[in-house]
């Protein structure tokens, strides 16, 4: 039957050879062993820290995807990332801490809440500078970020400057209720939490990765390596571009309410400051630009290193206590990042996925030969 | 027909002068407005603090603009020379101190122990300049992507040095004695190190417009900034140039650096990073390459940031943002720049 109807274009062809290898597709298969496996986390390693550590690994991933969305699909250099990161955190936050008692219809509100204002801001940022050369857009965002980090640190009277806000969550999701044990697991506020974080994640990285595959996703793409190309084929890529920009922000607000559901604490150095940008970017080049399943790997990554790296650099304090230099060393565990990531940069700039892509694209190259 | 379009053309000329004068009468007025607000006196005290501030900021951020215009390279990594250079004068002035040179000294011991700081801190952001171009800047021209990403991971990986070397904590700079106090013109309170700081502004503005006017060398780089391949044509060695370029740049944050720790009299590792923002904001209203607009933008805000910072001292920044964005759509290559 497929012989009588042949692939009329290119990109018709490209889809149909996609769609048949659908099923068989190694990716395919680790996204289903990795859902199924952070599903049952909680059953398999009781543990707070492991639990926590996944949370905010699903957490970062979107996070960092939604970031790919700008700087690896579309070739937006913006600093303020973590602003909107911080923007939805502080609106879940600061909606119930002036609230007084948390009720259930504030999650919604305040998801809302860091939409809109996500889409306000991120809109007013792309007209004011993206039109501009890209120095420019990443001198306006990384300003705009810093203004908001002072922000929150100084209006002391809305977020308790650099005290932070932590505060309760309504009903079944607060720490104290307990519904019993289910499967010798029991079922308490931090589960289900937890389970809301995987569902929203989940949601928000298929929402990007369908995003991304669709015909903006591929105008965008054509944007960054193009412009002058796809402005001549006719797209208005202003408009995309602005797209992008706020696509990103609302998913990285959202992210942030995400964040802020799971920590029950919000405050500027936690959510907004620069060494949360600095984060992201890190994560992103690590797991690989342009892949979006990248953010993953890197957010894994890092956030594993931090969590467990502390741990060992504390071991090499106990053990050598008299060295007041190499204290500090092991104290200093972001100059080890910031090295890696210079590193990185340099020598491989594509990423762990990137990388792992090549070389399977080089294998499959090679096979067809 | 002739004089038509001669009329037509006066006609122009004359709305061209219309609109620079109109742009000139704008330009300064604006910074009398405060006084609606503010009254005489101390309106004289932020402007002189204004000043000051605008001259430590030109110094950090003259050699960014130079570094972009030549070389083409956003460095985000040049707030850490900042850095360094603020904790080199610590380091000078507690030693100095142990000589009683600092804190109990004459004008002298205190201008020598200035001058001491100022060009050690050249000498270090000389010196890690030109590290920094070899090692890594070299990796990454032609790629902005690239340089932001890595200055960025650079700008990190110095200021974690200078939290292992020094340690993490806020310290206080020690202020030479000659020049704590301030002095009282006519009720307008002016603190002595300012008037010093200025002076330190200005004389680098001068020499920088001297050398880049006068000097073979400075005719160099301006043919760089307009045009790379053609000087490197003519037979300079334009990577050697690039270096020496760069480490400039970074000795005279270094510079900046050490004044502006003695003027605050606090530093802290990631000093530079807050510093780097108002760096790129007047490179951005200056215009990349500019030095001159680099200073007129560096006066612009450091009176801003200064008035408003007295009359509501959250938006401080934000106003700064603010000019920023409206430079931007009126001219989106900066007061000085190239379109």
């Amino acid at each position: 039957m497929a012989d009588q109807h042949p692939p009329q274009t290119p990109v018709q062809a490209q889809r149909a050879q996609e769609a048949a290898g659908r099923y068989t597709r190694a990716g395919l298969w680790l996204q289903v062993i990795l859902l199924v496996l952070l599903a049952l986390e909680p059953w398999l390693v009781s543990s707070f820290r492991v639990m926590d550590v996944a949370a905010k690994v699903m957490i970062f991933a979107v996070l960092v995807a939604s970031y790919d969305l700008l700087l690896g699909y579309t070739g937006i250099f913006s600093l303020a990332h973590a602003m909107f990161f911080g923007l939805g955190a502080y609106s879940l936050a600061l909606i119930i801490h002036h609230a007084g008692a948390p009720l259930w219809y504030h999650l919604p509100l305040a998801a809302l809440l860091a939409t809109g204002l996500a889409v306000l801001v991120s809109l007013v940022v792309a007209f004011f500078s993206l039109r501009l050369k890209a120095l420019f857009f990443v001198v306006m965002t990384l300003a705009l970020a810093q203004f908001a980090d002072i922000l929150s640190i100084q209006w002391h009277s809305l977020t308790r400057g650099e005290d932070g806000v932590s505060f309760k969550l309504p009903g079944l999701l607060d720490v104290g209720w307990s519904g019993g044990k289910l499967w010798g697991l029991t079922v308490n506020g931090r589960l289900l939490t937890y389970y809301i974080v995987l569902a929203a994640a989940a949601l928000l990285f298929v929402g990007l990765v369908r995003f991304v595959r669709s015909p903006a996703g591929r105008v965008l793409k054509s944007i960054r390596d193009n412009e002058q190309r796809a402005t001549a084929l006719g797209y208005k890529t202003f408009n995309y571009q602005i797209l992008a920009n706020v696509f990103g922000a609302v998913v990285a607000s959202l992210c942030g309410v995400l964040y802020a559901l799971w920590v029950r604490f919000v405050g500027p150095e936690s959510v907004m400051s620069t060494a949360i940008m600095l984060n992201i970017l890190l994560m992103l080049i690590i797991g690989g630009m342009g892949t979006l399943y990248g953010s993953i790997v890197g957010a894994a990554f890092i956030l594993v290193a931090e969590s467990w790296l502390a741990d060992g650099l504390r071991a090499v304090k106990v053990f050598l206590p008299d060295l007041m230099v190499l204290q500090r060393l092991a104290d200093r565990w972001i100059l080890y990042f910031g090295v890696l990531f210079v590193l990185v940069v340099i020598f491989f700039p594509k990423g762990l996925v990137g990388s792992a892509r090549e070389i399977a694209a080089r294998r499959r190259a090679r096979v067809r030969e | 027909m002739n004089s038509t379009a001669q009329s037509a053309a006066a006609s122009t000329q004359s709305a061209a002068d219309l609109k620079r004068w109109a742009g000139w009468v704008v330009g300064v007025g604006i910074w009398l407005l405060p006084l609606l607000w503010i009254n005489l006196t101390t309106y004289l005290v932020l402007t002189v603090a204004g000043v000051t501030m605008g001259m430590l900021l030109f110094l950090t951020a003259s050699g960014f603009t130079i570094i972009l215009g030549l070389m083409d390279v956003i460095n985000l990594a040049h707030g850490a020379f900042f850095a360094w250079g603020a904790y080199t004068g610590f380091t000078v002035l507690g030693a100095l101190n142990k000589l009683g040179w600092v804190e109990t000294g004459t004008l002298g011991q205190s201008l020598v122990s200035v001058l001491i700081c100022l060009l050690l801190a050249l000498a270090v952001g000389w010196v890690l300049g030109v590290l920094l171009e070899w090692l890594v800047i070299r990796r990454t021209y032609g790629s902005h992507l690239k340089q932001i990403l890595i200055t960025m991971g650079a700008a990190l990986v110095m200021a974690e040095v200078i939290a292992i070397l020094w340690g993490p904590n806020d310290e206080v700079v020690l202020t030479p004695a000659a020049f704590t106090g301030s002095l009282d013109l006519w009720d307008v309170v002016i603190e002595k190190f300012r008037l010093l700081a200025i002076l330190v502004g200005g004389a680098v503005f001068l020499a920088m417009h001297y050398v880049l006017q006068r000097t073979k060398l400075g005719i160099i780089v301006r043919g760089g900034v307009e045009n790379r391949e053609m000087v490197q044509a003519l037979g300079h060695n334009i990577r050697r140039i690039f270096t020496y370029v760069f480490a400039a740049g970074a000795a005279l944050a270094a510079m900046g650096g050490t004044m502006w720790s003695i003027y605050t009299r606090e530093i802290r590792p990631d000093m530079g990073e807050s510093n780097l923002i108002f760096a790129l904001i007047v490179v951005v209203i200056g215009g990349m390459g500019s030095v001159t607009g680099c200073f007129l933008a560096s006066l612009m805000v450091g009176l801003a940031f200064n008035y408003v910072a007295y009359s509501v001292p959250t938006l401080a920044l934000g106003v700064n943002i603010m000019i920023m964005a409206v430079i931007l759509l009126l001219r989106p290559s900066g007061l000085m720049g190239r379109s």
